[in-house]
């Protein structure tokens, strides 16, 4: 099968950190889809919507504030 | 080399090194023919593939929307029976926003994120290829619905128990391509949201980067958050379905409403998730054809921040009707009018980028403002919306109907429409005809209103929406309407011949057609080699 060249202008730190920030928001997604079932499944429903909501707001500003200045 | 050596990114000076453009491209050598496009990693080529395949897609969802206003010419049923219309405007509402849209988005992102931000590529190539590869057969699933077994979904977009339980077998292809659409969404926003974080260009700082990847930023986010939520939704309508679950099946104790408020719960940011890529898009085209820098760029990024935030605490206001307590009704209501605020700080801040601008109104120009003016309008008629009294008076009516299509059609798709025209010099290397540009933007703009303002009319003397028969009274506005629907249909065949000319003949675009673009991709030259940025610049 023919193969694209792929770009070989990222270092390998690069890459770790890309697989590091690949599998947090895979987790994150992961968890958000599981804990919206598991929420109805097992009752309390409305902690489990505010959980989430907490949760994203609070990854938001966190994700975004450590980075703003580099 | 033939890129231009001092120009501008976002707030700094980039300076490209020695083989960033690689004109001579040593790694230009790729597959052709069809094989080039099954097996493409290059985020050019697959933002191509993302943007011709939400084409298609927005000429189906059209020719959907033109059988539902055919039918809607004159009172009476016409030429659909009832459940096939309802099926239209299930899958037109389906098709346009999973379909047409958000792969817009997508490959505008594909093909700018990393030449904003001075990477090389995206961060996972491949499985950027995967993102855009299921799309097809998720389509192909949804519109195939239509041929199974009991029809296509005909209980609207939202999917809505108890009907969705009901459904036949089209139910089952729409879930499965809700889930396959989400998967792809979701691997699309890990990769723009990697590749902004970590792929930026020496010197690139958040504070330096274009508004364009601001707001995809944001967007990812907001994509990685509730896509997964409304996976979950209809994994658990599947399994109401088929496996005895009863999480939203009353007859077995479960909860339809539910259902909507965690179906808006995506909802709501979805349709955030629509517009702020187009809010980015209109970002770059103002500031350009103003000859001046955006106005509040800090302001306009915590405007976006803000939108997206207050979008995952405003769900129920599309629930007003399915009844709430009266404090709830009052939070829901106040903070829909919240997200006004960021709204118009973002309308002021393009409209004070004008201001005492050297303005030039070429195509991207002529929709970026047309987007400014219409979408305002949709704001506006939101905010009558957020009103809970009045909502329950215009819930399901025709006016809502005239909302979301101001916002989502005079916004997302004349800001992508500007887009188009904005960077396809960059992209393809080849001027667009300035007259066809124009010809379809008037047409577009002309033909849009005669279609869409006529509902707010409708809507307010209490038209419901979802049913293909009228009484007689609404019957001179639905014709205005229809006709409008038709000559905005057929002007997006322009749009077609624009582009297809463009590509084929136009005349060959300079690296910076526009003089007053001034961010990363303009130091390249025209059309784009192969590879870009292989050595990122320093943005100074």
């Amino acid at each position: 099968m023919p193969v694209h060249p792929t770009t070989t202008s990222i270092s390998p730190a690069t890459r770790r950190a890309n697989l590091r920030a690949a599998v947090v928001l895979v987790l994150i997604a992961a968890v958000f889809f599981a804990g919206v079932i598991l929420s109805q499944a097992f009752g309390q429903t409305s902690v489990g919507i505010s959980v989430l909501g907490v949760g994203i707001v609070g990854f938001l500003v966190l994700a975004i504030g450590r980075n703003i200045r580099r | 080399m033939s890129s231009i050596s001092h120009d501008h990114a976002a707030h700094g000076t980039a300076i490209p090194h020695g083989h960033a453009d690689h004109g001579h491209d040593d790694h230009a050598h790729h597959p052709t023919g069809i094989m080039r496009w099954i097996t493409t990693t290059n985020h050019k080529d697959i933002g191509t593939l993302y943007l011709w395949f939400s084409f298609i897609m927005f000429l189906s969802g059209g020719v959907l929307a033109l059988t539902i206003r055919t039918e809607l010419f004159h009172p009476g049923l016409q030429i659909v029976d009832p459940e096939f219309f309802n099926s239209l405007t299930t899958l037109h509402g389906l098709v346009m926003i999973f379909g047409a849209i958000m792969p817009a988005a997508v490959g505008f992102a594909n093909w700018q994120v990393p030449l904003m931000i001075g990477a090389p590529d995206m961060a996972f190539a491949r499985m950027n290829n995967w993102s855009f590869w299921l799309l097809p057969f998720a389509a192909a699933l949804l519109i195939g619905s239509f041929f199974a077994p009991g029809g296509a979904p005909s209980g609207g977009w939202t999917l809505y128990p108890p009907l969705s339980v009901q459904f036949g077998m089209g139910m089952d292809m729409t879930i499965f391509a809700v889930h396959i659409m989400g998967a792809s969404s979701i691997m699309g926003s890990i990769n723009i949201v990697t590749t902004i974080l970590n792929m930026r260009a020496p010197g690139m700082t958040l504070m330096k980067m274009p508004l364009f990847v601001w707001t995809w930023l944001i967007t990812a986010y907001l994509l990685i958050a509730v896509m997964p939520v409304l996976a979950g939704a209809v994994t658990m309508l599947l399994t109401d379905r088929h496996f005895g679950t009863s999480f939203f099946n009353a007859a077995g104790g479960g909860d339809p409403v539910m259902f909507q408020h965690i179906f808006w719960f995506f909802g709501h940011p979805e349709v955030y998730i629509m517009i702020l890529p187009s809010f980015g898009i209109v970002s770059a085209i103002i500031p350009t054809f103003s000859r001046k820098p955006l106005f509040g760029y800090a302001s306009m990024v915590y405007a976006t921040a803000s939108i997206a935030i207050l979008s995952f605490i405003v769900w129920a206001h599309h629930m007003f009707a399915v009844g709430m307590p009266a404090a709830g009704q009052l939070f829901f209501m106040y903070a829909t009018m919240l997200i006004a605020v960021p709204t118009g700080v973002k309308v002021f801040n393009w409209v004070s980028t004008m201001w005492r601008g050297s303005l030039s109104f070429e195509t991207p120009m002529l929709f970026a403002i047309g987007f400014i003016f219409l979408f305002t309008m949709g704001g506006f008629t939101g905010l009558v919306l957020a009103i809970a009294p009045v909502d329950i008076q215009l819930q399901d009516t025709y006016y809502v109907v005239a909302h979301f299509h101001y916002v989502l059609v005079a916004g997302s798709l004349f800001a992508f429409f500007g887009g188009i025209y904005y960077w396809l010099p960059k992209w393809c290397g080849r001027m667009y005809s300035e007259t066809l540009g124009k010809v379809h933007f008037w047409a577009s703009f002309i033909f849009f209103n005669i279609t869409f303002f006529p509902m707010h009319f409708l809507g307010l003397a209490g038209m419901p929406r979802r049913v293909p028969d009228y009484a007689t009274q609404f019957t001179d506005w639905n014709e205005v309407a229809s006709i409008g629907a038709f000559g905005f249909g057929l002007s997006q065949l322009i749009f077609l011949y624009a582009v297809v000319q463009a590509i084929r003949s136009g005349e060959p675009a300079p690296a910076r057609p526009w003089d007053g673009a001034d961010t990363l991709e303009w130091t390249l030259p025209s059309p784009l080699p192969y590879h870009t940025f292989e050595t990122p610049p320093t943005v100074a």
